[in-house]
């Protein structure tokens, strides 16, 4: 009886998994006429502009498309599960970080012959450079985004502050702009916020400064791990960043993610921020009195000599799975999406966040009313973006799997944490991070 | 003859019955075996192996993850974080969950108030989070204006960036959001107590404490060790609400070993060290778990 209870279980089981794999045959085969499309874009904007050009185009080319989704706290996640299942998108729309990850995981298909057919040259070089492993270029960069300090133009006038030039003018700065407006003895207007929230936030605000003083992950030209012997430095970058948390931020910031800081300099309580230019869609929904008061600055280099900024972008990649005509079919897709006013369109839905990736397209921006304020701010990006030398963490050298690594672990955002709280010393953090950063390689290896 | 033929055919109907209730159980048992049994198979297996979530390819390396859990500085804190979380929550949904069944046990018309109390307990945790985070933002949240104003909190603070009262938040919240449980296990509980006891304790001239203390609590100790067991469990790999609200922050203050577990697992791709956390946390559980049933099955008895 025992034995024909298990014989029965071993062929219900095996049945269960063998239909769950016709399933899937079955599936694959129905929608070879359907593209899938992943966005971590989950701002509506920015989603409503995709969701729109991605239906125009499968009108054009008679496919059907599906748009899924995904919160960027939830993209390593999933992303890592459709790999390890061997499901992945057709198309997927990342961020740099994302576009490595699927890369270092075999899962793209390289993109030159369709920016070839599109114009290598109307391509901003330095955007193509990020996506490039192996001598392919491994997705087509839709737009990119710059850290500049975003201030209150109206307060620097106010107390006849100057642009600061290097990092002690950049403090002096900071701290003649904690103001008391009704004399309570209560600060309220920061001089400038350090947001360390764990995810994402606290290691994005470091790099900047670590970027402007020459630290690098990897050594830009030969991929080289450089951290390691770069720490004193490191250490100093971090003292410097802890002296403004302590002096001239709000005590909260330790928890400060996108929204928060963002909004502080939108609503008028913080003089300063770093960010990438998203502040002023937030200014444009929330506060619009705000918006003409705005400009940005680079943050200087600790000397004066800025070294390089932190920035990302975003790129279209295709997956490598399914036969030749498949990937014809998801290339032409990709081909269709950029004409110089759709790839304008996409960077418009985030005005000054997001900076198109070709020269065609930027001359379409700059004439949009939802820009016209800031000629002077998208000369002094656009300028970064062609001259200057910017990363993503990680990348330095170009796609590395190491970003990923770095943006979906919360050990920065810890450790800072605790260097601000005062539970750890700034050496010993930054002997923890070098430690961190060294074993995620190992793992790369 | 007659004899035989009835033996047979009461044993033919004894395997008749014993088939039907295998087939009856076979879907809890499949179930069980995709669900239960092979995942956490599986996940002990992978504790031995360098698997990750990279490449799909592991080889078998012995201890090596536990080794290095052990000798990761951060987990102490975090096996500390783990118990501070589950024990001041338990002891809090079972305190104020018993609070409320007495005093719920005492009207007689409750069922539109016992509905309301069960409000917390359907709350999504994306809500719950989010007005969390808002009534604790340092610039306009009550709760931190609150907070300065009786001098608790520094100026533009927030409970959620300094590492004690971030927790504390964290447990509040778990507290609010759990005692609806225990406080309908704890109702009925008392719904069975016989009224007769309170009475005759009542003729002899006991108070109010000495009826809760020397009646209540005895009938309630059975109930209590259940339920103290079933919330530990279920607090200690409670998720969603910590990485919602904190995300283990301000510096690993909040950071638990659910949390740990997903980090590593998704964080820095290492299934195969998350695995042993994970192996490690389940086995504190089990012995939870063995004290269950241990208790049930003599309470049974």
């Amino acid at each position: 009886m025992k034995k024909m209870v298990v014989f029965l279980l071993l062929i219900v089981v095996g049945s269960m998994l063998f239909a769950g794999g016709g399933q899937e045959e079955f599936a694959q085969e129905e929608d070879d006429n359907k593209i899938v499309i992943w966005t971590n874009l989950t701002a509506d904007a920015q989603a409503v502009v995709l969701r729109k050009q991605f239906a125009e185009v499968a009108e054009e080319m008679g496919v059907d498309f599906e748009m899924v989704t995904i919160s960027f706290g939830d993209m390593y996640t999933k992303l890592a599960t459709a790999v390890e299942a061997g499901n992945v998108p057709d198309i997927m729309h990342t961020n740099f970080s994302g576009a490595a990850y699927l890369y270092s995981q075999d899962m793209l298909a390289p993109m030159d012959d369709v920016i070839d057919d599109l114009g290598r040259d109307d391509f901003i070089a330095s955007y193509l450079h990020v996506l490039n492993a192996d001598g392919k270029t491994w997705g087509l960069p839709d737009w990119a985004l710059h850290t500049s300090v975003w201030y209150r133009k109206d307060l620097f006038k106010k107390y006849g502050i100057d642009i600061p030039t290097n990092w002690d003018e950049f403090k002096a700065a900071a701290e003649k702009l904690m103001i008391d407006n009704d004399g309570d003895g209560k600060t309220d207007i920061y001089g400038f916020p350090v947001p360390l929230n764990a995810t994402h936030v606290a290691a994005q605000t470091f790099y900047e400064f670590l970027y402007s003083a020459g630290v690098t992950t990897v050594d830009p030209k030969t991929g080289e791990y450089t951290f390691g012997s770069q720490k004193e430095k490191a250490r100093e970058v971090l003292d410097y960043m802890m002296e403004l948390y302590h002096d001239v931020s709000p005590k909260s910031s330790i928890e400060w993610s996108w929204s928060e800081y963002r909004n502080a300099l939108v609503e008028g309580t913080v003089a300063m921020t770093l960010d990438m230019g998203a502040v002023i869609l937030m200014s444009q929904t929330n506060n619009p009195e705000m918006l003409e008061n705005l400009g940005c600055f680079d943050l200087p280099g600790p000397d004066g000599n800025k070294a390089a900024s932190f920035g990302s972008g975003y790129a279209f990649v295709g997956s490598n799975s399914g036969d030749a005509e498949q990937i014809a079919l998801k290339k032409e897709f990709l081909t269709r999406l950029y004409t110089k006013e759709r790839a304008a369109e996409r960077a418009l839905s985030r005005p000054m966040f997001a900076f198109p990736s070709l020269y065609s397209a930027v001359d379409t921006y700059r004439q949009d009313p939802k820009v016209a304020l800031f000629g002077e701010q998208i000369d002094t990006i656009t300028d970064a973006f062609e001259n200057n030398n910017w990363y993503w963490y990680g990348m330095e050298n170009g796609l590395s799997q190491l970003s990923a690594q770095i943006e979906s672990t919360t050990f920065f955002g810890e450790t800072l944490q605790s260097v601000a709280l005062g539970m750890e010393n700034s050496e010993d953090a930054i002997e923890y991070i070098d430690q961190m950063l060294q074993e995620q390689i190992s793992l790369l290896d | 003859m007659s004899n035989m033929s009835l033996t047979g055919k009461k044993r033919d109907y004894d395997t008749q019955r014993q088939l039907l209730g295998i087939i009856f159980i076979i879907p809890s048992v499949i179930f069980l075996l995709v669900f239960v049994v092979y995942p956490v198979c599986y996940n002990i297996i992978l504790s031995f192996t360098d698997a990750r979530l990279m490449k799909s390819d592991f080889s078998f390396i012995a201890f090596d993850n536990y080794k290095k859990l052990f000798q990761n500085i951060r987990f102490l804190k975090y096996v500390k974080n783990t118990l501070i979380w589950t024990v001041f929550s338990v002891v809090g949904q079972l305190a104020l969950g018993l609070a409320i069944a007495l005093l719920i046990n005492k009207r007689a018309n409750v069922t539109g108030l016992r509905s309301f109390l069960l409000v917390p307990y359907v709350v999504p945790a994306v809500a719950l989070a989010l007005v969390t985070k808002w009534v604790t933002n340092g610039d306009y949240g009550i709760v931190s204006w609150w907070l300065n104003w009786i001098g608790l909190l520094e100026y533009r603070q927030s409970p959620l960036a300094v590492p004690g009262s971030a927790m504390a938040v964290l447990i509040i919240v778990n507290i609010w959001r759990s005692y609806p449980f225990p406080m309908l296990i704890y109702w009925a509980t008392l719904k069975g107590i016989s009224h007769e006891i309170y009475d005759a304790a009542s003729v002899d001239g006991c108070s109010a404490f000495q009826m809760f203390w020397h009646i209540t609590l005895p009938h309630l100790k059975s109930t209590t060790t259940v339920l103290a067991i079933l919330r530990i469990v279920w607090t200690a790999t409670y998720f969603d609400l910590i990485w919602l609200i904190t995300g283990g922050g301000p510096a690993g203050s909040t950071t638990h070993l659910p949390i740990m577990i997903y980090q590593t697992s998704f964080g820095t791709f290492q299934t195969g060290y998350a695995s042993s956390i994970s192996v490690i946390l389940g086995l504190s559980l089990f012995v939870c778990i063995v004290f269950y049933v241990r208790k049930t099955i003599s309470n049974d008895r």
